[in-house]
């Protein structure tokens, strides 16, 4: 049998309807009049399960999943993972620094682009954003260790 | 300069910068100081921390920020308080909520996520006694119609509050337990607004919610005061009977009071204390809160304490009488 | 009615007055810049430009709050359709098809039926909020969790249009959806479900984060930029304004837009996110090419955008009315009120027609400015799209992290984003379509909370959505629409979503 992209779309969602199932184990169920906390997910779990199974079974309408091109997987995976890192940084370092490094980042080690031009970018969208929501908005953005 | 050394440079003066206010502790505050607010705006807590943190700009000369960290019935800002730098730089604004977590988590064997021992108390800002209100079209006029109707068909009568445990769910436990009336059935809803409206609709008969919040309701003769769970009759509503008086021992207000995480150093709980106490008496925020429809019932760090501790036990006893709801 | 008019006359002698007229400008303004800006949503705004009333007086501050409030509605879409980033939970819907738009060249058309889609719903929603408020306020007070139940009962039918992927498929997102939604403590019984132990997650899991994850940065996963050069969206001046084919594909789903969202809107609760939500699978369900939904369709932008002004104005009812607040931003301008010594209520009328007529008056003016702030800033907005993709998505990145971060300063809601960002990118390369799951998502947690709270009222028994008229009506129509589904399905088997499916094994061999 050739896997097609419905079988393991279809597999991972009944896998998560399980994980569900085994999550709620201490979560009253109650009765149909009197709805527990458990009552709902566990309700809206077997569904997922049910549709899951059609999808695996109905999976042959769908494309192999050997065809489904990954081309753009190392972009996404760059991009994810300069991102990630400053999300861990923005309360840290604050908004400036965290995240004119991510658009340094972004431009610099994904695009490949020229380091000052991407420098002054970076800094001075992140300055103009960071100055409306100051000044402007009043609204508070997180400041890193050296005050800003 | 190579890198590293730039590197190793930036470091050291960023150290030396955020060690900065430990050694320049007599003159606190040296810079801004946040107040956490634990609950959304539109709530009673955003409207008298708004013009309390306006009033302490002037006693203690430093911009005083609002931020908002809602969630979870209050737990989210509280936990950020609670692990904030002890610094005095960072306050937490809460109110009745604060008391009944730990509780509440023994209830469901959680961890609690944070106790009243985590927090110095600093000042109550307002106390606004609850109500015990009931929808006009009921036909309850006093107390004791009400109390006699709850007995003859237990559970039958509805009652909104703003959420499970919440500050307008307690009340109506100790109410329950001082008056002998079986429980009466709960409609818990997302907020007070929601629990006022589900009683103005009649999807609920009954709510015991604040004064400031009803009283526009009363008037209007959409809802009827039945009781006060204050210790003296509300000014606004002279006419409405306390619980005291009719021979129960209830007494329940929702509060505002402002916090400093644990560990604050004596001398700046002192500073913020004064600051706090001389921006409370100022006319801008008397009559901001005048104008909210509250009564001040402003408490100084000593009272507070003494307050708190009473009001504690009235929270514990409430969540242990509710217990664990079925289903 | 005369008196009204006479009234009414009196309110805009009271808004044209030259200082109120400034203060309704500043909130415009705000409301623009706050709706335009990711993150800072109308609430935010409001309260903290609170401490700037406390100098005014309670005419001057609740039309320059109100002016935000309803100002940021305009904006809100601006984001959504450049960038596919929803600043809002209302205006989730527009990014699908505004920024399908977009990608064709059209964002100039998008944004301009999105601003005068909303000035007309805004208008619309003034005039039945002059004449009839009173009565409509009563109304929207029976509306209690049996109505609610059976509304959202109607929404979860319409999710089934919400998608152009097969029903399997819509309805598993619808799942996740709804799944997602029921994350956090259980306000029914004070459980933690699905929390892991963190306070962040205790009142569930947030839209925008959501939303912004799958729609925004899952886009961005997916685009490399290697495969946008040389592809110019950026459009010519005179292309900016939407062609007459354009216009007349937008009239009909404004209207119905208005209309429902209108109604939706004076429902006391948190029902006004879904009115966008409905309105686009309205305007699918009734469209004779549904198939366009999702691919630039000129009213799935028209539509939604009008269904969430009209709800931001139908909110003003029960609050000017009766003094409840329907949702958060209302109780702000309550207490806006109440700061000044102004009690919003039944008495507002007769105690302070100042503040009342001064305040609906202004509501007509300040539509008529947003729609003469927001039509010239629309050319400035697109040539946005003239910056180099590769320069343009770090910026859209990094609105996409504040915007998250600033909703409720939660660096958790971030990581649910970046979460969600992957998560989209999958469901792209699985076929699958991201918007039932928001959909499911926004309607999870009010619909758990009215059924129980319904049986709580009712002691178990069903047949409380049948006992009351409004919901007893909507369960009926309900019926009717799967009745009619179920009728299409048998008489003519190859309705438009069959085909698709044919289409899409035809695709595939």
């Amino acid at each position: 049998m050739k896997i097609r992209s419905d079988h393991v779309a279809g597999a991972t969602f009944v896998t998560f309807g399980v994980v569900i199932f085994a999550l709620s184990g201490d979560l009253p169920t109650g009765r149909l009049s009197m709805p527990g906390a458990g009552f709902l997910p566990k309700l809206v779990a077997t569904l997922t399960i049910v549709l899951g199974a059609a999808l695996f079974l109905r999976a042959r309408e769908s494309e192999p999943f050997s065809s489904l091109g990954w081309s753009d997987g190392k972009h996404a995976m760059l991009v994810m993972a300069i991102t990630a890192a400053a999300t861990a940084l923005y309360t840290w370092l604050g908004f400036i620094s965290s995240m004119v490094l991510m658009m340094l980042g972004l431009l610099v080690v994904i695009e490949r682009r020229n380091l000052l031009r991407a420098g002054v970018y970076s800094l001075c969208t992140v300055m103009v954003t960071y100055g409306v929501f100051i000044w402007v908005l009043k609204a508070p953005l997180p400041k890193g260790p050296l005050g800003f | 300069m190579d890198r590293r050394s730039f590197v190793i440079g930036t470091t050291a003066s960023a150290a030396a910068l955020a060690a900065s206010p430990a050694f320049a502790q007599e003159t606190f505050p040296s810079h801004a100081i946040t107040i956490v607010n634990a609950f959304p705006p539109g709530g009673a807590n955003d409207l008298v921390t708004r013009p309390l943190a306006s009033a302490l700009e002037q006693t203690i000369r430093q911009p005083v920020v609002v931020e908002t960290k809602a969630g979870a019935g209050g737990q989210v800002g509280a936990q950020v308080a609670a692990s904030a730098k002890p610094d005095g730089y960072t306050l937490l604004s809460h109110n009745n909520g604060i008391s009944g977590y730990a509780e509440v988590d023994k209830l469901f064997d959680r961890q609690p996520k944070t106790t009243r021992a985590d927090f110095i108390p600093l000042a109550r800002l307002i106390a606004d006694p609850v109500l015990l209100l009931v929808n006009s079209q009921q036909p309850y006029t006093t107390v004791k119609d009400f109390i006699d109707d709850a007995k003859k068909r237990p559970e039958a009568i509805v009652y909104s509050s703003g959420g499970l445990y919440g500050a307008t769910h307690l009340p109506v436990a100790l109410f329950e337990k001082a008056t002998g009336v079986p429980k009466l059935r709960h409609l818990p809803t997302n907020g007070g607004g929601p629990a006022i409206t589900a009683l103005l609709g009649n999807n609920a008969q009954a709510s015991t919610q604040t004064v400031s919040a009803t009283l526009q309701h009363v008037k209007s003769g959409k809802l009827r005061a039945l009781a006060s769970f204050g210790a003296t009759r509300s000014k606004a509503l002279p006419d409405v009977p306390t619980l005291k008086e009719l021979g129960y021992n209830v007494e329940y207000y929702l509060w505002v009071g402002i916090f400093a995480p644990k560990g604050t150093p004596p001398q700046i709980v002192s500073t913020l204390s004064t600051a706090i106490d001389k921006a409370a008496n100022t006319d801008a925020f008397k009559s901001a809160i005048a104008n909210l429809g509250l009564d001040i019932g402003y408490l100084n760090a000593k009272d507070f304490a003494a307050f708190w501790d009473a009001d504690a036990k009235r929270a514990d006893d409430a969540v242990k009488t509710i217990g664990r709801v079925q289903g | 009615m005369e008196s009204t008019l006479i009234s009414l006359l009196h309110g805009f002698s009271v808004a044209l007055q030259p200082d109120n007229l400034w203060y309704a400008f500043i909130g415009c303004l705000v409301g623009t810049l706050v709706g335009v800006l990711p993150g800072i949503g109308p609430l935010s705004g409001i309260s903290i430009l609170l401490p700037v009333t406390f100098g005014l007086n309670a005419t001057q501050a609740v039309i320059m709050l109100a002016g935000i409030y309803y100002g940021s509605q305009y904006g809100g879409s601006t984001t959504s359709i450049l960038m596919r980033i929803p600043g809002e939970a209302s205006s989730v819907m527009t990014c699908i098809d505004g920024n399908a738009m977009a990608k064709k060249g059209r964002a100039g058309a998008a944004l301009c039926i999105a601003a005068v889609g909303s000035w007309i719903a805004g208008t619309f929603g003034i005039i039945m909020l002059t004449l009839i408020a009173p009565p409509l306020a009563t109304i929207a007070l029976r509306f209690g969790p049996p109505e609610y139940t059976a509304l959202l009962v109607l929404g979860l039918i319409f999710l089934a249009y919400m998608s152009s992927t097969s029903l399997v498929r819509t309805l598993l997102m619808a799942c996740i959806g709804l799944m997602l939604g029921m994350i956090g403590i259980d306000n029914m019984t004070g459980h933690f479900r699905y929390s892991f132990g963190l306070a962040e997650l205790g009142d569930g899991i947030g839209i925008v984060p959501v939303a912004v994850g799958l729609f925004g940065l899952g886009e961005i996963l997916a685009t490399p930029s290697h495969k946008v050069v040389g592809e110019v969206i950026a459009p010519k001046l005179r292309e900016l304004l939407p062609s007459r084919q354009e216009w007349r594909e937008a009239s009909m789903p404004i209207a119905r837009g208005s209309v429902l969202g209108f109604i939706i809107g004076i429902i006391p609760g948190s029902a006004h996110i879904i009115s966008s939500f409905l309105s686009y699978a309205l305007e699918k369900r009734i469209s004779k090419r549904p198939e366009e939904f999702g691919k630039g369709a000129v009213a799935g932008v028209a539509g939604p955008e009008a269904a969430n002004n009209s709800a931001s104005t139908g909110a003003f009812v029960p609050m000017l009315a009766l003094g409840i607040p329907t949702g958060p931003i209302t109780a702000v301008l309550i207490g806006a009120l109440m700061i000044h010594g102004v009690p919003a209520g039944p008495q507002l009328v007769s105690d302070h027609p100042d503040v009342f007529w001064g305040f609906v008056a202004s509501m007509y003016v300040g539509n008529l400015m947003l729609l003469a702030l927001n039509l010239p800033l629309v050319g400035l907005f697109v040539s946005l799209l003239r910056i180099p993709y590769a320069y343009l998505y770090p910026l859209i990145i990094m609105f996409c992290v504040i915007g998250v971060y600033e909703v409720s300063h939660s660096i958790v809601d971030v990581w649910i984003m970046l979460i969600m960002g992957v998560f989209g990118y999958a469901l792209r390369k699985f076929n699958f379509d991201p918007a039932p799951l928001v959909l499911g998502l926004v309607i999870a947690p009010i619909f758990e909370q009215s059924l129980r709270q319904s049986l709580i009222m009712s002691n178990g028994n069903y047949l409380i959505f049948f006992s009351r008229p409004i919901s007893l009506g909507l369960v009926i129509v309900s019926i009717g629409l799967l009745a009619l589904s179920a009728l299409a399905f048998v008489l003519n088997r190859k309705d438009w979503r069959t085909k698709l499916a044919e289409a899409e094994v035809g695709k595939t061999p």
